[in-house]
């Protein structure tokens, strides 16, 4: 019976059927390879990005020739694709290079590739040493300008929306001079609808005066505490292209120390913009807004200045954000070896909690040197994530030290959702388990596809752009702001994401991590949500409007406009 | 008897110049009221032996006179006049150590001989066994309690454990005596000063005369903050000997102490100018440039001290501690290399060497110092601490926890030992390893129970409990050591922390304003690595 021609009839039948209803399901996805197994993917190669930090590196050994290397994310041509800004160093006395010290802007050409155009839009060239980026639409015209920072100038380059850039910062008045300065942050502190512009200035240095450090017959980096500190600058928008230096009357200039970091964020929920500064071998400032130009550093009591025994870590980098879950800023900064990276959950009242030891980063970071941070979501489960890099400023460390490298590895860090943080180096991927001299870090979503992606730079060395490949594990959504009576940007903006499962608060921050400028949209992950889910969304503008949306259905990028 | 008087003369002519000893022996010299004890029968060749061994001393031939009374004591070893003068014999060769035991065996055989107590209460003097001397003069004392010599000897003795009150009793019992004997009339000038009777101090120094009782009257008023009366004395034996570079030095030491650094170095710099100059001056022109902030010209005077005398550590030891509390570490580790390498046996240059190669984070480079410095001299505990932290500091946790073990057993009483160890378990518990907390204050409190008076062990303990939230023992604690370690800025910090959490606001900004302060002296620079040494009195 089974070898009869009509039984093989059925059975050609029976393996037809099974083919081709295998087949849908294999030609549902014929060209989607399999996850890779890491969570990041260095792409930098794959993207066209070429261009290398160059520090100057010289026998003088000038500390800024090991401080450099800012990188800003942002859509400077307004294609809805972000776009890539790399601040080069420069030239020092004896530190020449051979071809010219160039800035690259790499335009994002949407299909994980990029095009350096630094050159077409006026931006790869400054007559300073180079340092950090704060990219914003500081006139409201809908387009992104760009803030460099360095030794011993700055420059604002305003974006002509067709491609190109026009050096204003004479014209501006913002050229903060005779100063080297480090992070700059976009804030509207006076809640007029304009960005001001706050300038962390490092220390009193000069190529003329090397000092001369050394280790074992050595010559080495000098330790910071060998440079005098100075002021920070504060210039306020005047809404006509130029800004006023108020630093005197804001109380800003009385704050001598070695600034580094900074970030813009309303730390007591009053609506105005406060700013946390980083400082290195001088104590933190907690600036509070009082409201009227001025600032009060509010740092000792809320026990984030010093360490317990009074010291004054050596702070680069920092971020704010709700890693505690409790609808307060908290606050991440890097710091040198053997000081720990700091860890502070913000309260209602002071002094903020100090979770460095408890949250496990004490443990995870104690022989490294680190700069760039940020707070990210990187598996959008609703939980902020924290990603930083490292890296020692003088080789001879580890001539000195057992523990202590001068290449180290970048940190990638889940939050269990309590502010326990754990090292997932092993699913992070190889990038995480290289070492580098890294410095500046920014984050955003260059591919548009719901999750955080991250690009750092590394001293006299190429920058790694990093693919987030978590994709749509978990919910997400996107918030592109847009202030009319607010900043454009939004910067200053509290928003509250509603599901099911959470109340998420996040901000859109000025400044953060070092040197480095962000994603200006804010990407929030929701976790697991049942099909169907929608959300609700709550904004606080900086012009003290709130709106309140709701049905928005996740897994996609909205625009939001200020209605006020 | 005949043996005790002829040790009675055998004393008269060996008496010395030194301070000490001179009294020392003098109170020996005085014993010789009491009647020997007749020699035991049959013991004629022990006699013959002693005789001969006091004759033999009498020519100056103590060697000889040891080897024949060493002889009669073993033929009588029962015989407390042949021990008591084989006891003095020694203590004329400085074997004070075995003089101390032979006067004691005398002591087992006849314990009712005051002379012989009162020779070894001498002996245990000069040995700086000081509690022993008290309790053989307090014995000899409550028997005869006129007994000029012992209660000369009694206020010697007290001075020195600074007892000042009994100091002063006893020896303004016996002026005759005091005035006889320099030490003795400073000794008890010094009690006066510490009694708040500077009238008195002043009124014994007065009585003394000759250039060394004055110079060492001058260095009494010194020490005791009286530079007017110290100025006055060197003044006075600087008119009867001018040029005398040693009186220059003492009189610019004294101006120097009296805050007259200006004139200090107009002194210094007229006697280096004249000659001879001597490596002390050149050290005290050194701090005299230091405290007018001429680091440079300090620099200069300290090498220059250093090159008239290259084996005296202390001009190392100034030096190094004058460059690190400037913050200049490189100098300052040049400097302490160059001192290591001219006095490599030294375990205190290699201690210091230790200390800066820590403090400019060369930590494995502190590891093999300190551990040259406890090869050199394995009973520093500030070796050994000094390893262990830079064991730590270096990422070696696990050698760093085992050389506190070892320095627990072996300074089973250091409190700093305990203070060191539980800070290095502190930053343990800070990476991971909770039970480390735990033994943290374990040792910090032991610390505290070894040395009440630790300012850092109350630090630590406070700044323990604040954390946890104890905020009031916290500001007890702080307030302690706040209290014992007015210039700890870190102490400070804290306490205004604690107090800043318990809701005194104003007595929170009071101590940030003195640790702000303090943070501020000198310069960007960390505290000194130890206290700064003065300039000694020589």
């Amino acid at each position: 019976m089974c070898n009869s021609p009509t039984a093989a009839k059925p059975r050609l039948f029976l393996i037809a059927l099974l083919l081709f209803a295998f087949t849908p399901v294999l030609a549902q996805h014929p060209a989607v390879p399999s996850a890779p197994p890491e969570i990041f993917t260095d792409v930098t190669q794959q993207a066209g990005i070429t261009w290398k930090q160059f520090s100057g590196e010289s026998p003088d050994r000038f500390l800024i020739e090991t401080m450099g290397g800012g990188v800003g994310f942002l859509d400077f041509d307004g294609d809805g694709l972000l776009d890539i800004f790399f601040v080069n160093g420069g030239e020092t006395p004896h530190g020449k290079s051979s071809v010219p010290v160039r800035n690259a802007l790499y335009r994002n050409l949407g299909n994980g590739r990029f095009e350096d155009v630094a050159g077409r839009a006026g931006v790869d060239r400054i007559d300073f040493y180079g340092m950090g980026v704060a990219a914003a639409d500081y006139d409201n015209d809908g387009q992104s300008d760009l803030f460099i920072t360095g030794y011993p100038a700055c420059a604002l380059f305003h974006n002509n929306g067709n491609g190109t850039f026009t050096d204003v910062s004479a014209k501006a008045g913002v050229k903060n001079e005779g100063r080297w300065a480090a992070s700059a942050a976009w804030f509207d502190y006076d809640r007029d609808g304009y960005l001001d512009l706050v300038v962390t200035n490092y220390a009193q240095f000069s190529f003329d005066n090397p000092k001369k450090c050394e280790v074992n017959g050595v010559r080495s980096y000098c330790e910071q505490v060998a440079y005098g500190g100075m002021p920070l600058t504060l210039y306020h928008n005047n809404r006509d292209g130029t800004f006023t230096d108020v630093s005197k009357g804001s109380g800003l200039a009385k704050l001598v120390g070695r600034a580094l970091g900074v970030v813009a964020i309303d730390v007591n929920d009053d609506g105005w913009p406060d700013l946390f500064i980083a400082r290195d071998a001088s104590p933190n400032l907690l600036l509070m807004n009082q409201k009227n130009g001025t600032f009060e550093d509010a740092g000792v009591d809320a026990e984030v200045a010093y360490t317990a025994d009074g010291a004054a870590k050596a702070g680069m980098g920092v971020d704010a954000g709700d890693i505690s879950g409790d609808g307060i800023p908290d606050f991440i900064l890097t710091n040198f070896n053997d000081q720990y990276h700091s860890l502070f959950f913000g309260s209602k009242t002071f002094p903020y909690l100090d979770r460095t030891v408890a949250s496990h980063l004490a443990a995870m970071s104690k022989p490294f040197v680190g700069w760039g941070v940020k707070f990210l979501d990187y598996d959008n489960d609703g939980n902020l994530d924290v990603v930083l890099v490292n890296g020692h400023i003088n080789e001879v460390i580890e001539s000195t030290r057992g523990d202590v490298k001068y290449r180290e590895p970048p940190l990638l860090l889940h939050n269990d959702g309590h502010g326990i943080l754990e090292n997932v180096r092993e699913r992070a991927g190889p990038t995480f388990d290289a070492n580098f001299v890294a410095r500046a870090l920014a984050t955003g979503d260059f591919d548009n596809d719901g999750d955080t992606d991250i690009v750092f730079t590394t001293l006299d060395g190429p920058p790694h752009l990093l693919r987030n490949n978590a994709r749509e594990r978990n919910a997400w959504i996107g918030l592109k702001l847009q202030g009319t009576k607010s900043n454009r940007d939004a910067i200053g903006s509290k928003i509250t994401v509603i599901s099911s499962k959470a109340r998420l608060v996040r901000w859109i921050t000025g400044g953060s991590s070092y040197l480095s400028s962000h994603d200006p949209r804010v990407l929030v992950g929701l976790g697991q949500l049942p099909a169907g889910a929608e959300i609700a969304v709550e904004i606080h503008w900086p012009s003290g409007h709130i709106q309140k949306l709701s049905g928005i259905k996740p897994n996609r990028y909205i625009p939001i406009v200020e209605v006020p | 008897m005949v043996l005790v008087a002829n040790t009675s003369r055998l004393f008269a002519h060996w008496r010395t110049r030194a301070g000490i000893q001179a009294l020392a022996l003098a109170l020996l010299l005085g014993l010789c009221a009491t009647p020997a004890a007749p020699l035991q029968s049959g013991a004629q060749e022990a006699e013959e032996r002693a005789n001969h061994g006091l004759e033999l001393a009498q020519r100056g031939d103590l060697v000889g006179a040891e080897g024949e009374l060493r002889q009669a004591a073993k033929l009588t070893p029962n015989n407390p006049e042949i021990l008591g003068s084989l006891g003095t014999i020694l203590a004329m060769q400085k074997k004070l150590e075995a003089s101390a035991t032979v006067f004691k065996q005398t002591l087992k055989l006849r314990p009712d001989d005051l002379e012989i107590r009162r020779y070894l209460a001498a002996t245990l003097w000069q040995l700086h066994r000081f509690s022993e001397a008290k309790a053989n003069l307090e014995v000899l004392l409550r028997q005869k309690p006129d007994d000029r010599q012992g209660r000369l000897l009694m206020g010697m003795v007290a001075e020195n454990t600074r007892d000042y009150a009994t100091a002063a009793k006893m020896l303004s019992s016996v002026p005759e005596e005091v005035r006889q004997r320099p030490e003795s009339m400073a000794a008890l000038a010094r009690a006066y000063y510490h009694l708040g009777d500077e009238e008195k101090a002043r009124g014994m120094l007065a009585q003394l005369s000759g250039a060394q009782p004055m110079l060492l009257g001058a260095a009494i008023a010194d020490e005791m903050h009286d530079y007017r009366t110290a100025e006055t004395m060197l003044e006075s034996l600087r008119s009867q000997a001018p040029g005398d570079v040693n009186l220059e030095f003492r009189l610019a030491l004294v101006q120097y102490h009296a805050g007259k650094v200006d004139d200090a170095k107009e002194i210094l710099h007229a006697a280096i100018g004249a000659g001879p100059a001597t490596s002390q001056m050149y050290n005290l022109l050194g701090w005299c440039s230091y405290k007018r902030g001429d680091s440079k010209e300090a620099v200069q005077a300290f090498n220059r001290a250093i090159e008239l005398a290259p084996q005296e550590e202390t001009n190392y030891f100034d030096l190094t501690n004058m460059l690190a509390a400037n913050s200049s570490f490189p100098a300052a580790l040049a400097a302490i290399r160059k001192a290591t390498t001219a006095l490599p046996k030294s375990p205190g240059l290699f201690e210091m060497r230790g200390s800066i190669e820590q403090k400019v984070g060369q930590f494995r480079d502190a590891e093999e110092s300190y551990s040259r410095a406890l090869r050199l001299d394995p009973k520093r505990p500030g070796s050994m601490i000094g390893l262990a932290e830079s064991q730590f500091s270096a990422g070696s946790a696990k050698e760093s926890i085992a050389t506190f073990e070892n320095a627990l057993r072996r300074f089973p009483k250091d409190a700093q030992v305990r203070v060191s160890y539980g800070a290095v378990l502190l930053k343990q518990a800070e990476t991971g390893d909770p039970r480390a907390q735990q033994r943290a204050e374990q040792m910090f409190r032991a610390a505290l129970a070894l040395a009440p008076d630790s300012a850092a062990a109350h630090y630590q303990v406070g700044k323990l409990v604040l954390e946890k939230g104890s905020v009031s023992e916290a500001i007890q604690q702080l307030e302690k050591a706040v209290n014992l370690n007015p210039n700890s800025a870190e102490a400070r910090f804290s306490l205004a922390r604690a107090y800043r959490r318990a809701g005194k606001s104003n007595e929170a900004n009071r101590e940030m304003d003195i640790y702000q302060k303090l943070k501020s002296e000198p310069r960007d620079a960390n505290p000194p690595l130890q206290p700064m040494s003065e300039p000694r009195s020589h």
